[in-house]
């Protein structure tokens, strides 16, 4: 089943990708892995991965897929900003944000952390852990530390169910204030599978198509957290200063977090993941600024009783939902972008809009 | 008069009123004494602090917070009386219910507010003079209307355990410790430094010291009334199963969703139903940086526990 699931992903990549991956498939072949230009696609087909080892690609960073053990370790990450400014983090296997893993519905999957784990900080926030955020898992499982959760390394098992189609989040749930915003955050998709247990398309079991798939971890980046620990009066007040999709900054439409190249007419499917900490609003605009309407279908993994469409949705922080984006029919550009918002007033930031751009 | 005068003369009042009153055809009538008064909010623990705040209360002397929780059911008439024993003007208004009726009363004052609880529903009442300071000070509370039909329903949902949670912040420096000295307060800048459930910080609130737990067994559908008084946005994250979010502000929501995260805005309420799938220990807990500490500490914040068995 791995191996059938693998080759049919690899098919439908190569022929989205085919131009931008023949130096890609070199490097498979070579490397025994798979690189895909756009959209960042990375293959661990021998399950297990770990090790930071992995070169990440251009617009993306690895996604775990046709597997059902995975492994992260936890590392050290400097980021240099916008502005020059240097950011420590801490990233599941090296990466902001972790990689995102791919599981199909009604399957079983084991999550390890790895122990040895650097760094981290002392007591009495020592450790890490892995919390399956929306996935419903045991007490066991929940990687919460106050109700019993080993912080030195452990795998985390999940089962996922019928109708659990979408987007789930997975995070460190040690001191959660300061791990959070440390980067230490990544995204678990659960796709339908069918009927020779091949992942499939589709927005949720018998839903609709999508051609080309974005995942977005939202997140924000407020400096004086990154240097304070423990119970420091820092972790009062927030004051974010970078705003960050899957942990890139895109201050405008020239200069976006991510980009996609498409074909007119096609389904884009955003999967939406809040790891931020204010409020944000999801949307897209054409070059003016006129909103595209798109589609909710998903919140939390369940399917809404009625998809709703719309020019705006809000996003919190802990939610995560899945939109369809349904490009026009004629070639153009469109920028779905994410505000970033104030917990008071909901007021955007100053430079609190992250764009992305879509051509087709 | 003195305030034992004040109340003697003001409780014999509600009394006789509620004798000679002809009461409505549909409902009864439900009557309430306040008191609008000074106290502290008490949060416990590392991080914690006493936190100079306004309240209402249903005893004098001893104000709460959040103020007293009050319950009527759908189609009675509602009389709040509010007697001020504070220095400046306080009102008491349910918001969705008696938001006409925003009448200040002064010091030393009482006024009775009169409305009728005509849909059923969980609701904020609150203070709403003063530029948000009173509100701000702690002056809200949780205002549930039970449906008229006597079922264990929230807006034609089923359900079996119930908790009413009742969030919010204060800036105790920038807020608090300046109003309660009478000093004025800049409310163009509100950094708040302790986040509050029912009251308390998490690690309270964890412990089930203000009867937050949420507690059942397999197969049980708990519904928690989510009322925020503060002034941020609370997003609120449930782990061991979903909810289904089912009304806010009073108002049904056409379509019930589930999630595992609900975000209840400032001033206003929202009812989820948690479904307990599963026995074991697990945390509802904001997801929100700061708001998870008090003045820094982490888990002294917005937080309460699951249990099922």
């Amino acid at each position: 089943m791995k191996l059938i699931t693998m080759k049919k992903e690899f098919i439908k990549g190569f022929a989205y990708r085919y131009k931008f991956s023949l130096v890609a498939l070199m490097v498979f072949l070579l490397g025994g892995g798979i690189l895909f230009g756009q959209g960042g696609f990375r293959f661990r087909g021998g399950g297990g991965g770990g090790g930071g080892g992995g070169t990440t690609t251009t617009g993306g960073g690895t996604v775990v897929t046709g597997v059902n053990t995975y492994s992260v370790n936890v590392r050290n990450v400097n980021k240099t900003m916008s502005d020059g400014a240097n950011v420590n983090f801490w990233g599941f296997n090296s990466e902001i944000p972790g990689p995102v893993i791919i599981v199909g519905e009604n399957q079983r999957f084991d999550l390890t952390l790895q122990g040895g784990m650097w760094p981290h900080e002392m007591s009495p926030y020592q450790g890490h852990t892995i919390h399956l955020h929306g996935l419903d898992v045991p007490q066991s499982e929940d990687g919460v530390p106050e109700t019993g959760a080993p912080v030195m390394g452990d795998t985390y098992t999940f089962y996922t169910g019928s109708g659990w189609a979408g987007t789930y989040a997975y995070h460190c749930h040690v001191h959660t204030v300061k791990h959070l915003e440390q980067g230490m955050y990544g995204m678990i998709v659960v796709k339908p599978v069918d009927s020779a247990g091949n992942t499939t398309n589709e927005v949720y079991s018998g839903g609709p198509r999508y051609d080309y798939e974005e995942f977005w971890t939202l997140s924000t980046v407020d400096p004086a957290y990154h240097t304070a620990t423990g119970d420091s009066t820092v972790f009062a007040d927030y004051n974010p200063k970078y705003y960050l999709i899957s942990g890139k900054e895109g201050l405008s439409q020239a200069s976006p977090a991510k980009t996609l190249a498409a074909a007119p007419g096609k389904n884009v499917i955003y999967r939406l993941n809040g790891m931020h900490s204010v409020n944000s609003t999801f949307s897209v605009k054409d070059a003016s600024g006129n909103a595209k309407a798109f589609t909710v279908y998903m919140q939390a993994g369940r399917k809404l009783a009625q998809p709703e469409t719309v020019t705006s949705l809000d996003v919190a922080p802990g939610q995560t939902f899945d939109v369809l984006l349904t490009l026009p029919s004629s070639s153009g550009t469109l920028y779905p972008q994410l505000t970033y918002k104030d917990l008071r007033n909901n007021m955007p930031y100053t430079n609190g809009t992250v764009y992305t751009k879509v051509t087709f | 008069m003195n305030k034992t005068s004040i109340r003697v003369v003001f409780t014999a009042a509600i009394v006789a009123g509620s004798i000679f009153s002809t009461g409505a055809v549909f409902g009864e009538t439900k009557n309430f004494l306040l008191f609008a008064e000074t106290g502290n909010v008490v949060v416990s623990g590392a991080g914690g602090a006493t936190i100079p705040a306004w309240g209402y209360s249903d005893v004098a002397g001893q104000a709460k917070f959040p103020g007293p929780q009050l319950e009527v059911t759908e189609g009675d008439t509602v009389n709040i009386t509010l007697i001020n024993y504070h220095n400046r003007n306080h009102n008491l208004v349910v918001q969705g219910l008696s938001d006409s009726n925003q009448t200040a009363v002064q010091p030393s004052q009482a006024y009775t507010y009169s409305f009728t609880a005509d849909r059923a529903g969980t609701f904020l009442y609150k203070d709403t003079l003063n530029s948000n300071i009173n509100r701000s000070m702690g002056m809200y509370g949780a205002f549930i209307v039970r449906p008229a039909d006597g079922t264990k329903t929230v807006y034609h949902q089923y359900y079996d355990k119930e908790n009413v949670w009742v969030v919010g912040e204060m800036d105790k420096s920038r807020w608090n410790d300046r109003a309660a000295s009478g000093q004025s307060v800049n409310t163009s800048v509100y950094k708040p430094n302790y986040f509050l459930m029912n009251g308390q910080g998490g690690f309270s609130a964890m412990h089930d010291d203000a009867g937050t737990t949420m507690t059942g067994v397999v197969g049980q559908m708990a519904l928690a009334r989510i009322v925020n008084g503060g002034q941020f946005s609370h997003s609120l994250h449930f782990h061991g199963g979903h909810i289904l979010i089912v009304g806010e502000n009073g108002v049904p929501l056409e379509n019930p969703r589930w999630a595992t995260t609900v975000s209840v805005k400032p001033n206003s309420t929202k009812d989820v139903i948690y479904e307990m799938v599963q026995p074991g220990v697990f945390p509802m807990h904001i997801h929100t940086a700061q708001m998870e500490t008090a003045n820094g500490v982490y888990l002294n914040g917005v937080a309460a526990m699951i249990v099922i068995n």
